[in-house]
């Protein structure tokens, strides 16, 4: 190992002092390709060992003439001047480049199986620093990663250096960390430990785990000291990224149940109706936004992206449109039979799935992943702020505070407050009290198509899944108390969060049964939910 | 016996079923009546009972129940342990599950199942005890209108998750089947079904007789009168929380008979039964009968399975719309379902109108 190594520092040097030395260093080394198995190693060593000098200037040449060696393309002469690369449609002297004529009897050197192996890595890191675009240095990267400890550190820490692609960069460095994790000087491990711990996570955890079998371990007590350390540093770092990746997970969950039980919720305040079709208008807005993004692929391709914006008006007008003529023709009629207005409210729910399951059929629908909600950034341990749910989140929000100025800023939300708190007093003093319920009506079912649009990147969209939601979002209803924004704000986070953190101790399936344990227990101290609507109730 | 009877239509529908148990009884298992027709009776009279059932809180006390496939289930689960632990027994066939799951041995609560009376109890006695801690902690508070649907909607919806797993030793998703006995005789042969069908028939008129006699009674008009104001009634110095219960839990266990005679007529469970779909259809055949009218419900139960048995097999796309158009309408046209269009409405002298129903 030493031998190659001191042979590259040589060869760097030699590089390194003058433009002048290059000629008889290129013949050094082509008389080493063309020489027996063991110089062809040694050069091997060499070419891999200088793969990580600073200066790349004969970085290059290095790599037309390993990769055509690999390539079978070294023609080689007696004379290592005469030798030359013969492919890519042209024959060229192996030291100069400059064009050639092949040689008599030229012998095209075989590589061993051994050897073969590191004139493959040095092709690898080579390419790495001189690649001539990103998915060339990229594939380099990969190649080397899996035989990272084999890889002289400097090449890494070169090819990050003059790396221009951010992303590519800081995947170099990773691997670099892995390959100074066995380099060894026990400074550079010690260095490298500290470094991984740095950015903890699962598998930094394991890479550092994987030391305590080291021997440096029990003989070095600084390695030792750093590599504990370390350890216990990723551990906290991974309990903190698992306590705020459930958090997050709680939040998305809640922000959905959020906008599925808003709706439903004004609708209850106002009529006392539970509407068990929320689930189908939620779908229904889930298809409105398919809809609009397969439009708008035919129509007008560079806005296809950006469908999620634009499906807002669409979702929230198709489904306040269902919403205003349900109400009109048929929930009208019921409002002084709650009872009855559910099993009404079933039927049109089982109306709609068949109507959309006829016209689109069973399958779940293919959405686009515009590149605002793919990936994620990274924050601690495994905790990944994952786009696609913070745009579910940010979504509930702004329709909170949208629902919320709407309520309490508008006059409609006048009437509406009115209405909820004594529907017979409202009418008294002139609020067309069945104007208003049913354009409330609308709004709750407008608000359960934005619910859709949101979590249509997240959830599978297809007829049934109305079903999966609307259990849940009742019991946020009733959590929550009738017809208020911050019962059902307040209940969905509860929600939410209870049931993601039980999921992963005792299941899903648990987790609902304890939640609604958990509500039914609590409609005991309050039944009627955490915040009630002031005003003479029924 | 006068006040028992003295509603036309109540009379009718008693002698109707007594009928059909001397038909079946004579002529099952002929051509004039195949033992497929006589099996089909049998299931129906099940979702009558199982109709009845809801119809004595919903119509009589006001009171909606979204989720009694949960008792019918518990009735329908016990039924079905009993029969494959009684299968095994004499014929040594494993169950199903236990293969799937590879268990050598029933799980501890199969124990004792084999015997009738012991499953009967147990049947009977889960569900009361359900029926009871969920309606206690509800009424107790209070909660009641929808809130209680969608609660009790909630807790079937629960209970379906939980019996589609499959470590829960109730069969997972795939249910329990494969009966090859009851009480000794082999399932599939006609005797077998001519005996179960009037069973639940005799079973059925039963259920009738006995909440006809309830409904009329004393107890009958307070829960007609806490059906149609709670708190009047409550002002007036009567308790309701008790009365609520004691009928509630009745209604489940009626509901649970349901589930004992159905299972081992249709030869099969699975966690469908406690989907929250088919607890609301029990709400449906009760609406489309005629709510507040046992006759209506066992109605309602006929006439919406017969046609659902005829459409599913017939046009099974159209089904579902035909059921929400019926729905819609009876919801809207026929507030008191069939007995309206038929012009049959009993008159009850004593008890209010059905109107204030909430």
């Amino acid at each position: 190992m030493i031998r190659p190594l001191i042979l590259g520092w040589l060869f760097a040097v030699a590089v390194a002092t003058g433009a002048s030395a290059q000629s008889p260093g290129r013949a050094e080394l082509i008389a080493g390709l063309c020489g027996n198995a063991a110089a062809t190693g040694d050069a091997g060593n060499r070419i891999l060992a200088s793969a990580g000098q600073p200066d790349a200037a004969e970085l290059p040449w290095m790599e037309t003439v390993t990769s055509a060696l690999l390539d079978r393309q070294l023609k080689c002469a007696a004379d290592p001047g005469q030798t030359v690369v013969d492919g890519g449609g042209a024959v060229r002297n192996a030291v100069t480049l400059e064009p050639a004529s092949a040689p008599d009897q030229p012998k095209v050197p075989v590589l061993n199986l051994k050897n073969r192996a590191v004139f493959e890595l040095a092709q690898s890191a080579l390419r790495l620093r001189v690649g001539a675009t990103p998915s060339v240095r990229r594939q380099a990267l990969t190649a080397l990663g899996r035989k990272a400890a084999s890889v002289p550190v400097e090449v890494f820490e070169q090819a990050a250096a003059g790396e221009s692609d951010a992303g590519l960069k800081a995947e170099i460095e990773s691997t670099a960390q892995i390959s100074a994790l066995n380099s060894p000087d026990i400074a550079k491990r010690i260095a490298a430990v500290e470094r991984l711990a740095s950015t903890p996570n699962r598998r930094v955890q394991t890479q550092i785990a994987a030391l305590l079998a080291d021997p440096a371990y029990k003989s070095d007590q600084k390695f030792r000291l750093a590599v504990d350390a370390a350890l216990i540093k990723v551990g906290q770092g991974i309990l903190l990224g698992d306590v705020l990746s459930t958090l997050y997970n709680g939040l998305s969950f809640a922000s959905i149940l959020f906008m599925a039980a808003i709706g439903l919720s004004v609708i209850f305040g106002l009529m006392g109706v539970i509407n068990l079709a929320q689930g189908e208008l939620i779908m229904i807005g889930a298809y409105v936004t398919w809809l609009t993004q397969e439009a708008l692929k035919s129509i007008a391709p560079g806005l296809a992206d950006y469908y999620l914006f634009i499906a807002v008006v669409p979702a929230f007008l198709v489904t306040a449109g269902i919403g205003v003529l349900l109400e009109a023709t048929i929930l009208r009629h019921l409002y002084k039979r709650p009872l009855m207005s559910l099993l009404a409210t079933w039927a049109i729910s089982l109306f709609l799935i068949n109507l959309v399951r006829v016209s689109f059929g069973t399958q779940n629908l293919q959405f686009l992943t515009p590149f605002y909600i793919s990936g994620g950034v990274p924050v601690v341990g495994d905790f990944i702020v994952t786009w696609n749910r913070l745009f579910a989140i940010a979504f509930a929000a702004i329709t909170l505070a949208l629902t919320w100025f709407v309520v309490n800023r508008t006059g409609l939300g006048l009437n509406i407050r009115a209405v909820t708190q004594n529907r017979d007093m409202a009418g008294c003093i002139g609020i067309p009290t069945r104007k208003i319920d049913m354009m409330a009506f609308g709004l709750g079912s407008g608000l359960a198509g934005l619910a859709g649009l949101s979590l249509s990147p997240i959830y599978n969209v297809n007829p049934q899944m109305g079903g999966n939601f609307i259990i849940d979002s009742f019991m946020v209803v009733v959590l929550g108390g009738v017809g208020t924004i911050g019962g059902t704000l307040v209940a969905a986070l509860g929600v939410g969060q209870v049931n993601v953190l039980i999921e992963p101790l005792w299941g899903a399936v648990a987790a609902k049964v304890i939640v609604l344990f958990l509500i039914i227990a609590f409609l005991q101290w309050r039944p009627e939910g955490l915040f009630t609507a002031k005003g003479r109730r029924r | 016996m006068k006040t028992l009877f003295a509603d036309k239509s109540f009379a009718a529908l008693i002698a109707l079923c007594a009928a059909a148990v001397i038909v079946i009884a004579l002529f099952g298992g002929t051509s004039l009546l195949t033992p497929y027709m006589v099996n089909a009776i049998g299931q129906l009279a099940a979702f009558a009972i199982l109709a009845v059932s809801l119809d004595l809180i919903w119509g009589y006390l006001g009171i909606l129940s979204l989720g009694h496939g949960l008792f019918f289930a518990i009735g329908g689960y016990v039924a079905a342990m009993h029969l494959l632990k009684h299968s095994y027994e004499v014929t040594g066939i494993v169950p199903d599950f236990m293969q799937f799951m590879g268990w050598k041995e029933f799980p501890l609560y199969w124990a004792g199942l084999s015997n009738f009376p012991y499953a009967l109890l147990l049947a009977l006695g889960v569900t009361a005890i359900v029926a009871f801690v969920f309606g206690y902690v509800s009424f107790r508070s209070k909660v009641g209108g929808v809130y209680f649907a969608i609660i009790s909607q909630a807790l079937v919806y629960v209970a379906m998750l939980l019996m589609f797993r499959n470590d829960t030793g109730f069969g997972g998703n795939n249910g329990m089947t494969g009966f090859s006995l009851v009480f000794g005789w082999p399932v599939g042969q006609a005797g077998t079904l001519i005996g179960m069908a009037v069973v639940s028939i005799v079973v059925l008129i039963a259920v009738l007789i006995g909440c006809r006699l309830l409904v009329t009674s004393r107890t009958g008009r307070m829960m007609v009168a806490a059906r149609d104001d709670e708190v009047r009634l409550r002002s007036l110095g009567y308790g309701t929380l008790w009365l609520k219960l004691a009928i509630w839990c009745l209604s489940a266990v009626i509901a649970a008979i349901a589930g004992i005679l159905y299972v081992p007529q249709v030869g099969i469970i699975n966690p469908r039964v406690l989907s929250p779909e088919l607890s609301l259809e029990i709400a449906v055949w009760v609406a489309v009968g005629g709510r507040g009218y046992l006759t209506g419900a066992v109605i309602g139960a006929l006439a919406v399975n017969a046609l659902k048995f005829w459409l599913s097999a017939a046009a099974p796309e159209v089904w579902p719309f035909i059921l929400s158009g019926l729905v819609v309408l009876i919801v809207l046209v026929f507030p008191n379902g069939l007995l309206d269009l038929a012009g049959l409405k009993w008159k009850p002298r004593l008890l209010s109108s059905m109107g204030g129903a909430k």
